[in-house]
């Protein structure tokens, strides 16, 4: 693999491991409140979230692109902030990569939460333990596998990222030449033999990952069913 | 440091599409008070409200002069600050941690903690099982864990939402058995929900009796199963007459010989009269025994029976007569004891039966009925 091949991939990671922390900040306590939102506005918000899901990435980086330039207020204020320009920098796909990839993280987490239920939560607060103690004591524990499944699905799915980055983040060798466009411009020089090193290490890489997760997801499922129904008794 | 008895006031309304709960009853925590009533009465509710899971109520509650809850003054203790514990009905145990797992989430978060985690376990007897994994126990185990697990939060009150519906029989033996002690040993008043008299009969010193989410009474628990005995639930839409309880009469008599040698066991009702019934291996001399004997399986003669085989015949005066459409029931006084029979209303014409009247009431040992055994 050749430097500039190198650089886009350390590139991608970090914007994926970047991505992936700030969704599980920003995810966890979302999917938490949705999971236990009863007002009608439920649906809106996660239909909000599952747009990502639908929509082409070029649409939503197409407004992004609007949003992050220095004429409007986000990229303005982004500007006096930092003294930088949002637009095209590393800055501008990781925020766009976060948007995108929310749904994987958000819908796996908010799953999680609704059936792990209220009732062992009850019965950690009788034992004297407050909301973060119940968190860490009782949720994450209990819904450790979704939140590995949520992680890895984000993060591979930031690393597979291409319309929403070309959009917003031009194509800048080590700032935001991400491995999905390093192919695409190897494909375009019909240099195909640097096309197919980068194609099949991108699939052979997801395909580790993935199964690496459906593997750590395999032993320790807990059995929520059971829960499920001694509530119903 | 306060010696009068902890008291629990209770002044709460709750409404849902279906159900009101309007509660104003001030409950003094001695020993295990019993809360009894039918499915949708409410008890579960009670007890998520004094708890504090209940969010939705209006009112006040006061534990000790502590005040849990007043919506007036917009105070409300989260359920986490309370010091008071519930043991649900599913045990609701953590299934991430073994059972000493469990027991440690409790001691953990117990600040000033005066109980020791060996003399719980001892207690509860989970010696054998604290490094079992969860889903491994039983049903009666896994209530033992969480009764223990309560126990080790050290609150103030427990509370026992219907901890043994779950249970078969010799399960829920066990438990009881369990419950009176931890009670008695570490003087830790318990608020016990159930369905079934039978359990609360063996355990409680005082009843409450709830319906259509109001208490409706409270007292004595003999003397309050003895007024359910002619208490008609009064929402009831069907024609005939439904009662809350299997009319019954319920005692606690002190044993006065275990064994005669024939396999009976003396009670003593009063100086004159004994009760006899079918010995077990738990009983014990002068221990006070709890038993019951439904109204139905007593009988009454004019005359002292002087050749049957039935060995308890009491002598008795007749209190009280009340009639529904084809049964009897007699309030009968021996000594100082009332006792409820009920016969067949052609039984009552053919013995021509009324108040003041003198008459023998007959029924055998199996009759008199333990819910330990």
């Amino acid at each position: 693999m050749m430097n500039s091949d190198l650089q886009a991939l350390f590139t991608t990671l970090e914007m994926a491991a970047l991505t992936t922390v700030i969704l599980l900040i920003i995810g966890t306590p979302l999917a938490w409140y949705l999971a236990k939102m009863t007002s009608r506005f439920k649906v809106i918000i996660e239909a909000v979230v599952a747009l990502p899901l639908v929509l082409p990435p070029t649409v939503l980086g197409f407004y992004l692109l609007i949003a992050f330039s220095p004429e409007y207020l986000p990229g303005q204020l982004w500007q006096q902030a930092t003294g930088q320009q949002l637009a095209f920098s590393f800055s501008a796909i990781v925020i766009g990569s976060v948007l995108y990839s929310l749904p994987f993280v958000v819908q796996p987490l908010q799953k999680a939460f609704e059936q792990l239920g209220d009732s062992l939560l009850e019965a950690g607060s009788l034992l004297g333990a407050g909301p973060i103690d119940r968190f860490f004591s009782i949720v994450l524990p209990l819904t450790k596998a979704s939140f590995i499944t949520a992680a890895t699905l984000g993060f591979a799915h930031t690393v597979g990222e291409f319309g929403i980055i070309l959009m917003i983040g031009g194509n800048i060798p080590g700032e935001t030449r991400v491995l999905s466009i390093a192919l695409f411009d190897h494909v375009e020089a019909f240099d195909y033999a640097r096309a197919h090193l980068l194609a099949i290490s991108l699939l052979v890489g997801s395909m580790i990952v993935l199964a690496s997760i459906y593997w750590l997801n395999l032993p320790k499922k807990y059995n929520f069913k059971k829960v499920e129904l001694n509530n119903d008794k | 440091m306060t010696s009068k008895t902890p008291q629990l006031d209770i002044n709460i309304n709750l409404n849902y599409q279906q159900f009101e709960l309007a509660i104003k009853q001030a409950i003094p925590l001695i020993g295990i008070t019993g809360i009894f009533g039918h499915s949708a009465s409410g008890k579960s509710t009670l007890l998520r409200s004094i708890s504090g899971l209940e969010k939705n109520l209006t009112g006040d509650i006061t534990l000790s002069d502590k005040e849990l809850v007043n919506t007036i003054q917009g105070t409300y203790l989260k359920p986490e600050d309370r010091h008071i514990g519930l043991v649900f009905q599913n045990s609701r145990l953590f299934e991430h941690l073994t059972v000493l797992g469990n027991l440690e989430y409790a001691t953990k978060r117990c600040k000033n903690s005066q109980l020791s985690l060996d003399e719980v376990i001892e207690l509860t007897k989970l010696k054998p099982l604290l490094n079992n994994a969860i889903n491994e126990l039983s049903g009666g185990q896994q209530q033992r864990v969480a009764l223990a697990r309560a126990i080790l939060a050290e609150p103030k009150l427990l509370l026992l939402d219907e901890p043994l519906s779950a249970l078969d029989q010799h399960s829920k033996t066990k438990l009881l058995q369990m419950m009176l002690n931890i009670q008695k040993k570490l003087n830790l008043p318990m608020l016990y929900v159930s369905h079934s008299l039978d359990e609360l009969q063996q355990v409680c010193d005082n009843l409450i009796v709830m319906e259509h989410g109001k208490i409706i009474n409270v007292g004595n628990i003999h003397q309050v199963i003895h007024q359910l005995n002619t208490y008609h639930e009064s929402n009831s839409d069907i024609d005939h007459d439904l009662n809350i309880i299997q009319q019954q009469t319920s005692l606690s008599l002190p044993i006065k010989s275990v064994n005669n040698g024939h396999g009976l066991t003396t009670l003593a009702l009063n100086d004159q009269q004994d009760i006899y019934l079918a010995t077990d291996e738990h009983f014990k001399l002068h221990q006070r025994l709890r038993c019951f004997i439904l109204a139905s399986d007593i009988s009454i003669a004019l005359t002292e029976p002087n050749d049957s085989s039935i060995v308890n015949q009491l002598f008795g005066t007749i209190k009280e007569v009340s009639h529904d459409k084809t049964n009897v029931l007699l309030i009968v006084c021996c000594g100082s004891q009332d006792f409820f029979v009920t016969i067949s209303a052609f039984s009552q014409q053919k013995l021509s039966l009324s108040t003041k009247q003198q008459v023998y009431l007959q029924f055998k040992a199996g009759a008199v009925r333990t819910f330990i055994n």
